[in-house]
């Protein structure tokens, strides 16, 4: 098993460099950091020019991606603009731990995502939790109770709930609970941010504020979970094994949860361990709706601004845990199912 | 199952619990003052030297005053210094070179430390520092020196003379703070000020700054100036049109800016009142007059034809609701634009009469063609909703006078990249763009038609999107720049508007103020198109 692992491990590698590579080259087609600069004007000639020169952005794209992964301090740059490289470089490169700095912030890029990190995991895992339990639940009940009533109404509710946009089932929950109960004088929630400025940053704030986006997350994510898990449950229930245990005259609740849903259960593991890296990346359209301050927000604002270090260094986040969930995955299944060998 | 049977409830009882007791009818008595403020972009550096973005150098009347600002008529008055400098009080030098200031008595940082002139030179010097990437070294490298004879007097040296002046000072930074990190790290890039400053000047101070969601200010009671109403200003980043209406609505938010032209009637009925700010933005046309540039744009009586043939009240009125109308040049609504000049009429008839005159007549398939060639136009934008709207009304009053458009649309960081970066805009591959600009208001100046800002490959970052050179035009944009006395500048730049106006050099769609949403709560607030929050330290809560 540890062989196995570490094999993974130094495939992981050559894989994650290729990764930044395409990703870098690709960012470079994002348009021009230097454009607006978020302004409401074009940015000046002359300051284009000395910006261009100051940051790097003059360098071509494979220079550029030199610095971003083994620093400049090793090369001279021209920083006054005299067409003399006088001095190094300050950057040590993203394989000695600097990402570099925000060109849009001014600050370490890895400083700036982590500030992120906790806010959208407060959300994703809240909302991903929600989706599992409620998913297994549902899954399992529908596996037994094909067809029954229930069956039919969570069925029908969660391809409502899948098929709507996420924007407008966000608006429309933001609508009717925050803005139109108000109104009518019923209780309310709050319609964007984490807390209200009047009470605090305490738990309770959050927790209120995070009902609706994690609603319209798990919402829109539900009917995915509990369709997978009702199928393979099925499937699950009309194996021999199963009946084996039945005849056994074993205990319906230990067929059902030990022998049943621990083998159904080994598809649903690989989809669960191929999402939760992305939870990472937070949910774009829910976080910018909701005012959310997370990871996915984060990547919109610096990708329209053309940020390559704080771009990258979220996508080699991602990347980075990806590979390591993979390997996490493997790992369970083994747990679950003991006829599966890597050694 | 009996587990899900008693969860369910038990949320939805949690939700009504949790949703009653946070957001409780009304706050104690205890709880501060605090207006909500709404920004659809989250500042980037708070060091005004180190932002472009419009939502950092709004909050400088905050907590960062400028030496002067703007009121609500876009009238400047004095806050750091006595009095504005003119050429009665011997604030401007008769050869125009020379600016002196005397700044008010007693002003100190937000840490008690005393606010001098040499602040003023520092600013300067760290704006102009090679080691420092600053977003703009203008209006800084205008100055030749800065001379500080005492504590309070600022004289500032030009070159030449310089009558952008009112553009300098847009906040300082604090030398006593920032020296020492610039003596130790060689540049302010990094320094911690930038991203949170403690120390500033003005009614408010920064207490904290959560990366995408809040900026919170607190009133600073050191000011010299005249101290704030309000307790705290919670500055909230919501970065979704909608959520902010939806937010202004329900009372989460006390002031909005940005608002689209459709969500007012709603916001109006909800009893939030609009504010419209002149900021000399304008939205408009530029064309490729350069050799990628479609031939039929290089005869005036086309662009001529082309204002004539579009509607522009109607646009007006159908698209922002009539709350603002077609404009005649870029400097409307202030002393420089020539007084005679009106915004060309709806006119299809004389369009097709033009463009008959200028050789384009119609073809077989209804589109008009001159030696062979089509008169085929690209016309590009962003992706804002009301542009894209904007494109296809006007593509439909086009097609009637005999001219085919084709629309295109590209995200703003790829439509302004520049021509090193191959952006369709300074490359040439369109024929028509259109975007929302404006002089560097409150000053009239502006480079895009200045013939060495043309882009080539020897000026990868040139400005003149027309790729046009009018020597007579290029001149007069020289002229005024040195111009100091008003009179003179005035009559440079009613030629200038005259000029571009005849010429069609540059077409106005509408003219674009700032659309501010003032809540319920909030009282006494009076917006600036320049300076917008300048009397922030009046606004009250109801």
């Amino acid at each position: 098993m540890a062989r196995y692992i570490l094999r993974r491990i130094l495939q992981g590698i050559p894989l994650i460099f290729i990764v930044s590579l395409v990703l870098f080259v690709l960012m470079q087609n994002m348009g021009d950091p230097l454009a607006t600069m978020g302004g409401r004007s074009v940015t000046r000639k002359e300051d284009r020019e000395r910006l261009a020169r100051q940051m790097g952005l003059d360098q071509p794209v494979i220079v550029q991606y030199l610095f971003w992964l083994a620093g400049n301090d090793w090369s001279k740059v021209d920083f006054d603009g005299d067409g003399l490289a006088e001095s190094y470089g300050t950057r040590r490169g993203v394989l000695r731990g600097d990402f570099g700095y925000s060109l849009v912030a001014r600050q370490p890029a890895m400083e700036v995502i982590a500030s992120r990190i906790p806010n959208t995991l407060i959300l994703m895992l809240t909302s991903e939790f929600i989706v599992i339990v409620g998913a297994l639940l549902i899954g399992v009940y529908s596996a037994l109770k094909q067809y029954s009533l229930l069956d039919n109404l969570v069925t029908t509710f969660s391809f409502v709930g899948y098929s709507m946009p996420i924007f407008f089932l966000a608006l429309s929950l933001m609508y009717i609970f925050a803005v139109n109960f108000k109104r009518w004088g019923l209780p309310y929630l709050p319609t964007v941010g984490m807390y209200d400025p009047r009470v605090g940053s305490t738990p309770g704030q959050v927790l209120l504020h995070m009902i609706l986006p994690v609603a319209a997350i798990a919402v829109n994510s539900f009917s995915a979970y509990s369709r997978y898990i009702r199928s393979t449950m099925l499937e699950a229930l009309n194996q021999d094994y199963v009946r084996t245990a039945r005849s056994k005259g074993l205990p319906r609740r230990e067929i059902i949860f030990i022998h049943a849903l621990k083998n159904a259960s080994l598809p649903i593991v690989t989809i669960v361990g191929l999402d939760l890296p992305f939870l990472l990346g937070g949910a774009l359209v829910t976080e910018r709706i909701f005012a959310w301050p997370g990871m996915g927000r984060l990547f919109i604002d610096h990708v329209s601004r053309g940020d390559t270090p704080v771009v990258m260094g979220i996508l080699m986040l991602i990347a980075v845990s990806v590979v390591f969930f993979q390997i996490l995955t493997d790992i369970v299944y083994a747990w679950l199912d003991p006829r599966i060998r890597y050694d | 199952m009996n587990k899900l049977r008693t969860l369910v409830p038990l949320f939805v009882v949690i939700m009504l619990v949790l949703s009653a007791c946070g957001s409780g009818a009304s706050a104690p008595a205890t709880q501060p003052k605090v207006a909500t403020l709404i920004f659809t972009q989250e500042p980037d550096s708070m060091n005004p030297l180190y932002t472009n973005m419009y939502f950092s150098t709004i909050l400088h009347p905050l907590w960062d005053v400028e030496a002067w600002q703007f009121d609500d008529q876009n009238a400047p008055h004095p806050v750091l210094v006595k009095e504005m400098p003119s050429a009665e009080n011997g604030g401007i030098s008769t050869d125009g070179k020379v600016i002196t200031l005397h700044l008010k008595d007693g002003l100190t940082w937000s840490d008690g430390e005393p606010l001098t002139s040499a602040d003023f030179k520092f600013t300067w010097q760290m704006a102009m520092e090679p080691k420092n990437a600053v977003a703009t070294t203008y209006p800084y490298d205008a100055i030749a020196s800065i001379d500080t004879p005492d504590a309070q007097t600022v004289v500032v040296n030009f070159a030449e003379p310089f009558a952008p002046w009112l553009l300098l000072f847009k906040g300082l930074i604090p030398e006593h703070i920032l020296k020492p990190v610039f003596e130790k790290d060689g540049t302010l890039d990094n320094a911690e000020w930038n991203k949170n400053p403690t120390v500033g000047v003005g009614p408010y101070v920064l207490k904290e700054w959560q990366s995408g969601s809040h900026l919170l200010f607190v009133r600073n009671d050191k000011y010299a100036g005249e101290k704030a109403v309000i307790e705290q200003i919670f500055v909230r980043i919501v970065p979704d049109d909608a959520s902010q209406v939806a937010a202004l609505k329900a009372g989460d938010g006390d002031l909005g800016i940005f608002i689209a032209y459709p969500d007012i009637p709603a916001l109006e009925e909800a009893g939030v009142t609009m504010i419209t700010a002149p900021s000399g933005y304008s939205e408009g046309w530029f064309f490729n007059l350069g050799d990628k540039g479609h031939p039929a744009l290089k005869d005036v009586k086309v662009r001529q034809a082309l204002a004539y043939a579009i509607d522009r009240e109607k646009i007006t009125k159908d698209l922002l609701l009539g709350k603002t109308k077609p404009g005649a040049s870029l400097w409307d609504n202030s002393i420089y634009v020539d007084p005679s000049l009106k915004p060309y009429a709806f006119d299809p008839e004389k369009a097709k009469q033009y463009l008959d005159e200028a050789g384009w007549v119609v073809g077989a398939d209804g589109i008009r063609e001159k030696d062979g060639v089509k008169l085929k136009l690209r016309y590009g934008t962003t992706t804002k909703e009301v542009r894209q709207s904007t494109q296809a009304v006007i593509q439909q009053m086009l097609e009637q006078v005999g001219v085919k458009i084709d629309l295109l649309n590209y995200d703003s960081d790829i439509f302004f990249a520049s021509y090193g970066d191959k952006g369709p805009t300074y490359t040439g591959e369109l024929d028509i763009y259109e975007w929302s600009d404006a002089p560097l208001f409150p000053d009239p100046d502006i480079s895009y038609w200045r013939c060495d800002q043309i882009p080539s490959d020897e000026a990868p970052q040139g400005t003149n999107a027309e790729f046009l050179c009018d020597q007579e035009l290029d001149g007069l944009f020289q002229q005024q720049a040195t111009q100091v006395d008003l009179n003179q500048r005035v009559d440079t730049f009613q030629k200038i508007s005259k000029l571009m106006f005849d010429q069609v050099y540059w077409l106005s769609i509408w003219q674009d103020p700032d659309i501010w949403a003032v809540g319920k709560r909030l009282a006494n607030v009076k917006i600036s198109g320049i300076t917008p929050l300048y009397n922030i330290s009046q606004w009250d809560l109801k």
